[in-house]
């Protein structure tokens, strides 16, 4: 029964023992070194999770335990930082409450002198009051694959508006093919805000403000419905849209997915693919190439902040020969390093380069640091009814710009708060 | 006895007090938590600094997506409890009814109740219900010459309730029908006999009025587990629909979107523990309520 | 006549009892079919009964998988399972039997304060308890998944109702013999009790073993992990490997399965017996 007077003699310390300064965890005793732990979600590619801990391994001044996290990364990452036992580095967004939380670090003097040399599409998602809260760790994009000779055999273009595409993809429907693969919820996950931007509108605009309130939004969001209602749509594959499995075993002749999968449809498709950006709709529309990345951040609560935080400088900006590695030689992504990027021999050719002309011409940030897991649910189940229920896009969106602005006024307070508390 | 009042005392607390310390420690403490959770603006914090009073049920009762829940637990319950019962109770009279075989049957439909809602749901979403055309249940459509059907997307109609009340049946369908069995056990053959002798074909009447009456007690059990059970369901729904990139609106029940609410990275902890209270308070009402009811009737036919 | 449709019933219901039968097993033959096939044989649009190629590598490839300890894995789950189990027993009758046995004015109230507990779903207490844990220092520790989950209210309501029934003659026999409450408990009340021990004990190794929100949060450390995460790590957000997923879910469920056909009848009499409803 040891047990139970552990157990009742924590009861009794209460809430006290919860805050920050509780009872050690007993990790990195022994030993000179100081030991980190980093936690990545887990990649599909293959040779990643070996890589990390090469990269891990290879630095001298601390013992670097990698953890490797399967399910759902960011709900388990978010529940570690409110303990003590999280992780003292992990790759995660960080959100904005997490910020406005304290829960993680000022990183910005990590990057003196070299701030410019990371693309600012990922870097400023990470930014938050003239501050970096996360190194990008690599770009992550995604785009629309399509299959050359299924396109070629039923006399079908390469869709350039989205209006083509809808078309393309009830043409490309057949007893055993579907046209287009949006991910197995019909594609209001992975899609997000891209359509907005192909209609030349925002999700958040420059100034904080909801970047949708608009005729035109609820137009092309209504199309999406189409592709439903045609039954153009692959739902229920066994790999989601991030999986090139569904384009790659003939289940659809186009699919969306990210960049990362490149490599993969290369080996088993040589060149009968091809990439282009979300197509664009209307009459101020724009393709559109929706950009992220996970930033690797510091955990507020380590133990061993600072040496946390001269790893993630050596790893995220010093050994530009990891980054190189960790971004092109298991999937493909685009280095977060401009001089990386322009290194890159891998996307120099073919529908790689593609991919990067893209990016560059159309690329928009998927996932602005305002647009907070409220508003994203709340969008996203919108589109969904949109998408599978037919519901109205206008009286959707008219409830969903309710629900957002009332989460930007939420942050804004916030941050007048955190602002008004420093000295 | 010898032993007076205060010995009597000592001794309950040496059998129930290990118990019902750990008990208070990692259910009611984490449970008081929660409710002092749901009185202040908790976002990404346990131990928040922000008194809000009732705002936060104000908001969770405003929230349609958590009333939505509410209506879909409702549905779910509505198909569930009488489905599992009316399975269960059927093939525990035909298991009761097979002579040698007996055992042999009882294993199999009690075999699923071994299995985990993590291996059933990827079985049903990965195989048996998968959206494409090598899901069995799609191969079978195939034979006869109907187009695939994506079970889990489609809401129009929504069959993905199909799959959801299929998994639980599969699930607990065994374990059920044991209770039943050990009902039907009790039952005095006297009763049979006399039935027969009054003519009573056996069949519809005698089941109606030997087998049935002879069973509440039973039956009692069975719908006031199933419908705690169903209040608790969380495990199929999360691992056959949600995605890297969160949960439908639809099939949606409370439990989830209070897991998102508040373990997702929204992270609105107290906004999450007001919409838990509010559900405790629920299940308490329906659970309590239908006990009395039951008990009631309970009364009513014994005498 | 009547004889004659009474025969006829009886073929009618074997025959609905087999084809039921065979569609519940359809799950079980579904693990094992994909848990032997290629990849491609899964996805093949022409489905076939048994695999075109039958795969039995496919075993060993998920435990040489460096990715997934999932040897380490199993061992886990095992290790969790039996010390959840043999815990969870001890405290629960103990506590049932004090419950029903031992008359002290509070014991209605102690009973409706554990009662209450079963209403309270586990996820709405989840974050906390959480907290509490890793307050405790039990993050990836065995204790930090096996203690917060010893103290089942369940169990000790089948108890308390079992004990409830037990035949009074027993304990009063013990008690003329001078024995106090402990000895008559371990002497004379456990021996006879031991159908409820089965049953309670089975339900609780069952959960033990499938229980998968808890051992993810709590076993952040990969040699912590259960066999129920490792299950859902080969379901990844990017990449899945459907025959490996197949196989190890066949796999998991072997030893549960075993544990469930040796220890049925016990169930069984111990439902019959403990007066679960």
């Amino acid at each position: 029964m040891t047990i139970s007077r552990r157990a009742l003699l924590a009861a009794g310390a209460g809430t006290g023992l919860l805050t920050a300064c509780g009872s050690n965890t007993g990790r990195g005793s022994g030993g000179s070194e100081p030991e980190l732990s980093q936690w990545y979600h887990q990649y599909g590619e293959t040779g990643t999770e070996q890589a990390v801990q090469r990269y891990a391994r290879a630095y001298r001044k601390a013992r670097v335990e990698v953890q490797w996290r399967p399910g759902n990364y960011d709900q388990q990452t978010a529940a570690a930082l409110l303990t003590d036992s999280g992780p003292d580095v992990f790759e995660g967004g960080p959100t904005l409450d997490q910020i406005q939380g304290g829960q993680v670090a000022d990183l910005t003097h990590l990057l003196d002198g070299v701030q410019d040399d990371f693309n600012p599409a990922v870097l400023q998602p990470k930014t938050y009051d003239g501050k970096v809260w996360g190194i990008p760790q690599v770009i992550d994009t995604q785009f629309l694959y399509y299959r050359k000779s299924l396109l070629a055999d039923a006399g079908v273009r390469p869709p350039t508006t989205l209006d083509a595409l809808v078309d393309a993809a009830r043409q490309l429907t057949g007893k055993k093919t579907k046209g287009l693969f949006l991910g197995n919820d019909g594609g209001a996950g992975v899609l997000g805000g891209t359509p907005l931007y192909a209609a030349g509108l925002e999700i958040i605009t420059q100034d904080g403000e909801v970047g949708f309130d608009d005729p035109a939004a609820a137009r092309t969001l209504g199309k999406l419905h189409r592709l439903y209602a045609d039954k153009s749509l692959l739902l229920g594959a066994p790999a989601d849209w991030s999986d090139p499995s569904a384009f790659l075993q003939g289940l659809t002749a186009m699919q969306w997915s990210g960049l990362w999968a490149l490599p993969q449809v290369r080996k088993e498709l040589g060149d009968d693919f091809g990439v282009l950006p979300f197509p664009k709709d209307g009459a101020h529309g724009r393709p559109a190439v929706p950009v992220g990345a996970y930033g690797a951040a510091v955990s507020a609560r380590s133990e061993r902040r600072a040496d946390a935080e001269d790893f993630v400088k050596w790893l995220w900006v010093e050994r530009t020969d990891y980054q190189e590695d960790f971004a092109l030689s298991y999937g493909f992504h685009i280095p977060a390093r401009i001089s990386l990027a322009r290194k890159a021999g891998k996307l120099t050719s073919g529908a790689a380069a593609d991919a990067v002309r893209f990016t560059t011409d159309h690329g928009h940030t998927a996932q602005p640091l305002l647009w907070t897991p409220a508003s994203q649910t709340a969008y996203q189940d919108a589109l969904s009814r949109i998408i599978k229920d037919g519901a109205s896009p206008e009286n959707e969106l008219r409830s969903v710009v309710r629900k957002v602005t009332a989460e930007l006024d939420r942050v804004k307070k916030n941050s007048q708060k955190n602002t008004k508390k420093k000295p | 006895m010898r032993r007076g009042r205060g010995s009597d005392a000592l001794w309950f607390w040496v059998f129930v007090g290990p118990f019902a310390a750990g008990l208070a420690l990692f259910t009611y403490v984490p449970l008081l938590w929660s409710v002092g959770l749901s009185f202040f603006d908790a976002h990404n914090t346990v131990t928040p600094t922000h008194f809000v009073g009732l705002d936060n049920y104000t908001a969770m009762l405003r929230d349609d997506a958590f009333l939505s829940s509410l209506r879909t637990f409702l549905v779910f319950t509505a198909f569930i409890v009488p489905v599992t019962y009316v399975c269960s109770l059927a093939l525990a009279l035909m298991v009761n009814r097979v002579g040698r075989a007996r055992a042999f049957f009882r294993s199999v439909f009690f075999l699923p109740a071994a299995c985990s809602y993590v291996v059933a749901a990827m079985v049903w979403k990965m195989s048996l219900f998968n959206g494409v055309r090598f899901g069995l249940a799609n191969t079978v459509l195939g034979w006869f010459g109907a187009e695939p059907v994506a079970w889990l997307s489609t809401t129009d109609p929504p069959w993905y309730w199909l799959v959801i009340v299929t998994v639980r049946l599969w699930l607990q369908a065994g374990f059920y029908m044991i209770l039943f069995l050990a009902g039907l056990q009790r039952i005095d053959p006297v009763l049979y006999e006399a039935a027969a002798v009054d003519g009573a074909r056996p069949g519809w009447t005698v089941l109606r009025h030997i087998t049935l009456p002879q069973l509440r007690a039973t039956s009692v059990a069975v719908l006031l587990l199933l419908v705690v059970n169903a209040f608790q369901a969380f495990d199929e729904f999360y691992n056959l629909l949600s995605d890297a990139r969160g949960y439908p609106p639809y099939a949606r029940p409370p439990l989830v979107y209070l897991y998102y609410t508040a373990l997702g990275q929204g992270q609105n902890l107290g906004l999450g523990s007001a919409g838990a209270v509010i559900l405790a308070l629920v299940v308490a009402l329906v659970t309590v309520g239908q006990a009395r009811w039951l008990r009631l009737g309970r009364t009513d036919a014994d005498g | 006549m009547d004889d004659a449709l009474v025969r006829a019933g009886r073929a009618l219901r074997l025959v609905l009892l087999v084809a039921l039968a065979l569609l519940f097993l359809i799950p079980f033959y579904l693990l094992v079919r994909n848990g032997l096939a290629t990849e491609q044989d899964i996805t093949s649009p022409d489905w076939t009964f048994v695999p075109r190629e039958l795969r039995w590598g496919n075993v060993r490839e998920l435990f040489a998988d460096p990715s997934v300890p999932f040897a380490r894995s199993l061992l886990n789950s095992a290790l969790i399972a039996v010390a959840t189990t043999l815990g969870t027993l001890l405290l629960a009758s103990l506590a049932g039997y004090g419950l029903a046995r031992i008359p002290y004015r509070h014991a209605t109230k102690v009973f409706y304060g554990v009662l209450g507990t079963l209403l309270v779903p586990a996820a709405v207490t989840f974050v906390p308890s959480f907290v509490l844990v890793s307050s405790l220092g039990w993050i990836s520790t065995l204790r930090g998944l096996i203690v917060p989950t010893l103290f089942s209210a369940f169990a000790c309501f089948v108890f308390r109702q079992y004990f409830l029934g037990f035949p009074r003659e027993l304990e009063d026999a013990a008690r003329v013999d001078g024995l106090g409450h402990w000895r008559t408990y371990w002497l004379v009340v456990v021996p006879n009790a031991r159908p409820v021990f089965a049953a309670v004990g089975t339900i609780v190794f069952l959960g033990a073993w499938n229980s998968f929100l808890w051992p993810l949060v709590i076993g952040q450390d990969r040699n912590a992990w259960t066999v129920q995460v490792a299950l859902s790590s080969f379901t990844t957000s990017q990449v899945i490997r459907l025959h490996e997923l197949f196989v190890a879910a066949a796999v998991s469920i072997l030893p549960l399965l075993l544990v469930f056909l040796c220890f049925q009848r016990w169930i069984v009499a111990g439902v019959e017996r403990s007066g679960i409803d």
